[in-house]
């Protein structure tokens, strides 16, 4: 196994070189330069010519490329000018906010998700199952925005009950009202953004318990006696915990992408509202960060979920 | 000479040909556009729900060759937020635009956007897919390394960034640029039922009868997928609309002065929009889910009509 | 000049492991190889599940690429796709699959799957070619409203027809049978099996009809090779295997024939269990040290067999 999971981070590598050329390529074709806020309107065309010459900017491409890397891997992205700080502190204050709300959304989806799933398993054409089949069609129907967008107004404008912005509003004071506040805060986004990821776990987990209901060993375990919830509990929950667990890896691509829109409508400061503003602010460096931090988290997903998939199950190996 | 040989041991001869042709064809088989057909007459929310989509994508197409775009999306501050039902059937926005119009001239766009994306990024995604499932191998191997690579790309802010980065585009670039990063789903699909299906002994047969690799591909196994394609293409459609108005709701889809549907919705992000003047985005919004219900719900019947063992109705 | 000439056919398929995933090993699928088919005769291969029968069939057809070897028609070699192409090899060289249900596409109506190889190798017009198809249906015993039905509304047995109809369409010189009988019932059996006499016989086709079942290759075929793991043990006319087999896996094969009258049962019982020992006891004089099968030695000019010369000294006297 240790040989699948190796073979598997390798092959990452050029992965992560390429996605970073491209990214670095795409930094190249946005418009402006790193001095754009630096420069004031005194500043001469030989003097900016100057500057250019100094950052390197008149080098080959691949020169350039070698020296981002380089700055790269010395934790250095550069500063932002909307914010003229290291761009590393602005993520990294922003990070914060959408990891919490990563975690709450994932938390819940499971929360949600498991029990639907092998309620609706269980109980195959019956009422209950028809009205969660019915939810997961329509969740997955819907654009997320749309979903996000409605609740926003019913239960932040028209009945109240959640903040309608921000992340921990500025009267909360102390540890207890600092969490507290920002529980208030992400408990509506994280509860609408986990129903829409809900939907391959219930739909996972259904037919996974249909199918293990007419196994073999479901039968043998029922005709020994052995009660309906434990043959549930022992038998099929614990064969498909893990396969539902290695969603969450995959999940995180769908997290970090959701949370642009997330965050924009519920005007959330995290890295996706970041990401947003510093588009219309035209600020590079952040934008360029951002990009490559939310493709190597994608990747890292991806390969715990792999890693995970391959612990379960010998069948799925690299090829 | 093997004619000759023929004609010696069967009875059947060219004087027979039209009568037996005819007695055939009234033993034919069903087409699967009749079984779907039936099944769509068996259940009447489904057929309501094709009569919705038809419906709407003729309306729209055609009422918007009756708008003047420029003119209905120039300001009038005198009309702003002028309740539905009053002056304007469906109210107007802060600049004094009719909804109405707005509302047909977006679902024209985004529609169109929507249908064109899933045209390009699902017959991209089907080549890709019955490409790399039929051959396997090094050249399976090969594609599906571009294919890892583009799933862990960030694609929303990837499209964001190409989006601010190239300085003028239109509906149609803007279709090819999305079209780019929207195909993978489909592909993976395809690629997997195209493996299994590859192995079949009938295209063995067609291996051995003389066909070329190409109409093995796309006359013997495509057809023998193409209940999956439609399924998937219809959800598509239904994803794809809310791909565009995704974008354009945050900003980044359609340039300005171009209505969506998503920049409808996007008057919302002003916080009087969403409590007062609730008519500027939340009948866009309630389209949207209309439109990608019914599509998605379409598509379900139709991935049953091709199940047999599923079908509502009978025969 | 034989119809069809194998020689030292290798198939094998890589396996992949370890590290980089390279190839570490191979199956030896086929393992070297050689048989002549004539016209018009029907020539069995026989043996086990596994023992590469299947394979050699299909490296006859195209289907598959061998590793080394050739096999040469019309004095050319057809293990390449460019000569395969030149000579239209397969409108003289069509298979029959043992899954019928399988071996014909779903979505095509019965028509268009006996016409594919007509349409691909012949130029006909609609008409002709859909006389063609008729007369095809009515050789293999089907009525005209076959025509436009799909493959799901018919029998096993019917379903095999037509794969049988689609085989001779544009009549060619040999076909490939792949078990083509083994997924029918037994009274089908017989029945496709006749008429895929009766039709060698019309048309003077040869087939190499690739079975692991001895009474059904007993019934069609004159010529008969049985294969054991890649290689073959023993050639020979339809007498020299059934009534003189020489190699201990003929003899085991033989043995395995289900006996169906009530008398000859504790006889047949004893003799099974009696070659299966001789079998067991004395398998290192009939393979070589890595269990592989031993070269062939002329035993007649019709016969051969895989073992050590003494042995055949031994059995002659």
């Amino acid at each position: 196994m240790w040989k699948t999971v190796l073979r598997r981070v390798l092959i990452m590598i050029p992965e992560v070189i390429v996605l970073s050329v491209l990214v670095f390529l795409l930094a190249k074709a946005m418009p402006g330069d790193p001095f754009t806020g630096s420069i004031g309107p005194h500043t001469s065309a030989a003097q900016i010519h100057q500057l250019k010459v100094q950052a390197g900017l008149y080098n080959p491409w691949y020169q350039q490329y070698w020296n981002w890397v380089v700055h790269l891997f010395h934790g250095n992205l550069g500063t932002s000018f909307q914010y003229q700080e290291p761009v590393t502190r602005i993520i990294g204050e922003r990070a914060i906010n959408t990891v919490w709300l990563a975690l709450f959304t994932m938390v819940l989806t499971y929360a949600i998700a498991i029990p639907m799933g092998l309620y609706a398993g269980r109980h195959q054409n019956h009422i209950g199952d028809n009205i969660i089949r019915v939810y997961t069609f329509v969740t997955m129907a819907i654009p997320p925005f749309v979903i996000l967008l409605i609740a926003l107004w019913i239960f932040g404008y028209v009945l109240g009950w959640a903040p309608t912005t921000g992340s921990v509003s500025a009267t909360a004071s102390g540890t207890m009202g600092t969490v507290l506040s920002r529980l208030q805060h992400i408990i509506l986004p994280g509860l609408v953004a986990s129903l829409t990821g809900t939907v391959n776990i219930v739909q996972y987990l259904r037919s996974e318990v249909i199918d293990a209901k007419h196994s073999d060993y479901v039968r043998t375990a029922r005709s020994k006696g052995v009660p309906t919830t434990n043959v549930f509990r022992h038998h099929i929950l614990r064969n498909s915990l893990l396969p539902i667990a290695a969603f969450a890896g995959y999940s995180i691509t769908g997290l970090l992408g959701g949370s642009v829109v997330t965050e924009m409508i519920f005007s959330y400061p995290g890295m996706g509202l970041l990401f947003l503003n510093s588009i219309s602010y035209r600020d590079y460096t952040v934008i360029t960060a951002l990009v490559l931090l939310y493709g190597l988290l994608n990747l890292l997903g991806t390969l715990l979920s792999d890693i995970i998939l391959t612990a379960v199950d010998p069948r799925v190996r690299v090829q | 000479m093997s004619q000759n040989q023929l004609d010696n041991q069967s009875s059947i001869d060219k004087a027979d040909l039209e009568k037996l042709s005819k007695e055939a064809e009234q033993e034919a088989a069903p087409s699967s556009l009749r079984i779907v057909w039936n099944e769509f007459k068996a259940d009447k929310v489904a057929l309501t729900a094709a009569v919705i989509i038809v419906v709407f994508i003729l309306f729209v197409m055609i009422a918007s060759l009756f708008i003047n775009q420029s003119q209905a999306m120039s300001t009038n501050i005198m009309d702003s937020y002028d309740k539905p039902f009053s002056q304007f059937i469906l109210g107007t926005d802060q600049g004094g635009r009719s909804v109405a119009k707005e509302l047909i001239m977006g679902s024209k766009n985004s529609i169109g956007i929507a249908i064109g994306l899933t045209v390009i990024s699902s017959t991209f995604g089907i080549v890709f897919g019955l490409v790399s499932g039929y051959f396997g191998g090094i050249v399976d191997n090969i594609m599906m390394r571009f294919y890892d690579f583009m799933m862990m790309l960030p694609i929303l802010l990837f499209i964001i960034v190409v989006v601010t980065i190239i300085p003028s585009y239109n509906a149609i670039t803007l279709t090819l640029i999305l079209s780019v990063f929207y195909w993978l789903g489909t592909a993976r699909l395809i690629r997997a039922r195209t493996m299994s299906e590859s192995k079949k002994d009938y295209v063995s047969a067609s291996k051995t009868s003389g066909t070329s690799t190409f109409k093995i591909i796309f006359r013997e196994i495509m057809p023998n997928i193409s209940s999956l394609i439609i399924v998937d293409t219809m959800l598509s459609f239904a994803e794809n609309i809310g791909v565009e108005t995704t974008l354009s709701f945050l900003g980044f889809g359609l340039p300005n002065g171009t209505p969506s549907l998503g920049t409808m919705i996007s008057n919302a992000n002003d916080p009087n929009n969403i409590t007062q003047y609730w008519w500027t985005w939340l009948i866009a919004a309630i389209e949207i889910i209309i439109l990608t219900i019914s599509i998605s719900y379409v598509g379900q019947v139709i991935r049953r009509a091709s199940d047999a063992s599923q079908r509502l109705s009978d025969d | 000049m034989s119809l069809i000439e194998v020689k030292d056919l290798e198939v094998h398929y890589p396996i992949r492991s370890g590290f980089w995933n390279r190839v570490t090993d191979e199956v030896l699928a086929v393992d070297g190889l050689s048989l002549n088919i004539e016209a018009g005769e029907t020539y069995g291969l026989v043996g086990e599940s596994g023992s590469g029968k299947s394979t050699t069939g299909k490296s006859i057809v195209g289907l598959e690429k061998p590793t080394r070897g050739q096999i040469l028609y019309k004095g050319k070699d057809i293990t390449k796709p460019r000569n395969r192409r030149e000579l239209d090899y397969n409108q003289d060289v069509q298979m029959i699959f043992q899954d019928s249900l399988s071996s014909l596409n779903p979505r095509k109506r019965i028509e268009d799957i006996i016409a594919e190889p007509i349409r691909n190798f012949e130029h006909l017009d609609k008409n002709q070619e859909k006389l063609r198809v008729l007369q095809l249906l009515d050789i293999v015993g089907l009525d005209a409203d076959a025509l436009y039905k799909y493959p799901h509304q018919f029998s096993g047995g019917q379903r095999q027809r037509i794969g049988v109809a689609r085989a001779v369409a544009t009549n060619p010189k040999l076909i490939v049978a792949d078990e083509p009988v083994s997924a029918l019932d037994l009274s089908v059996q017989a029945q496709v099996l006749n008429f895929m006499k009766r039709i060698q016989r019309d048309f003077g086709i040869s087939y190499l009809f690739i079975s692991h079942d001895l009474g059904v290759v007993r019934h069609m075929c004159d010529n008969i090779a049985i294969m054991h793991r890649g290689r073959l043990v023993e050639i020979g006319t339809r007498d020299d295997i059934y009534n003189h087999p020489m190699h201990i896996y003929t003899k085991r094969l033989l043995s395995a024939i289900p006996e169906t009258s009530v008398e000859g049962r504790a006889e047949a019982r004893a003799h099974r269990e009696a070659v299966e020992r001789e079998f067991q006891e004395n398998q290192s004089r009939y393979y070589d040290k890595d269990g592989k099968v031993l070269p062939l030695v002329d035993v007649t000019d019709t016969h051969k067999v895989a073992l050590p010369a003494d042995e055949i000294d031994k059995e002659d006297k």
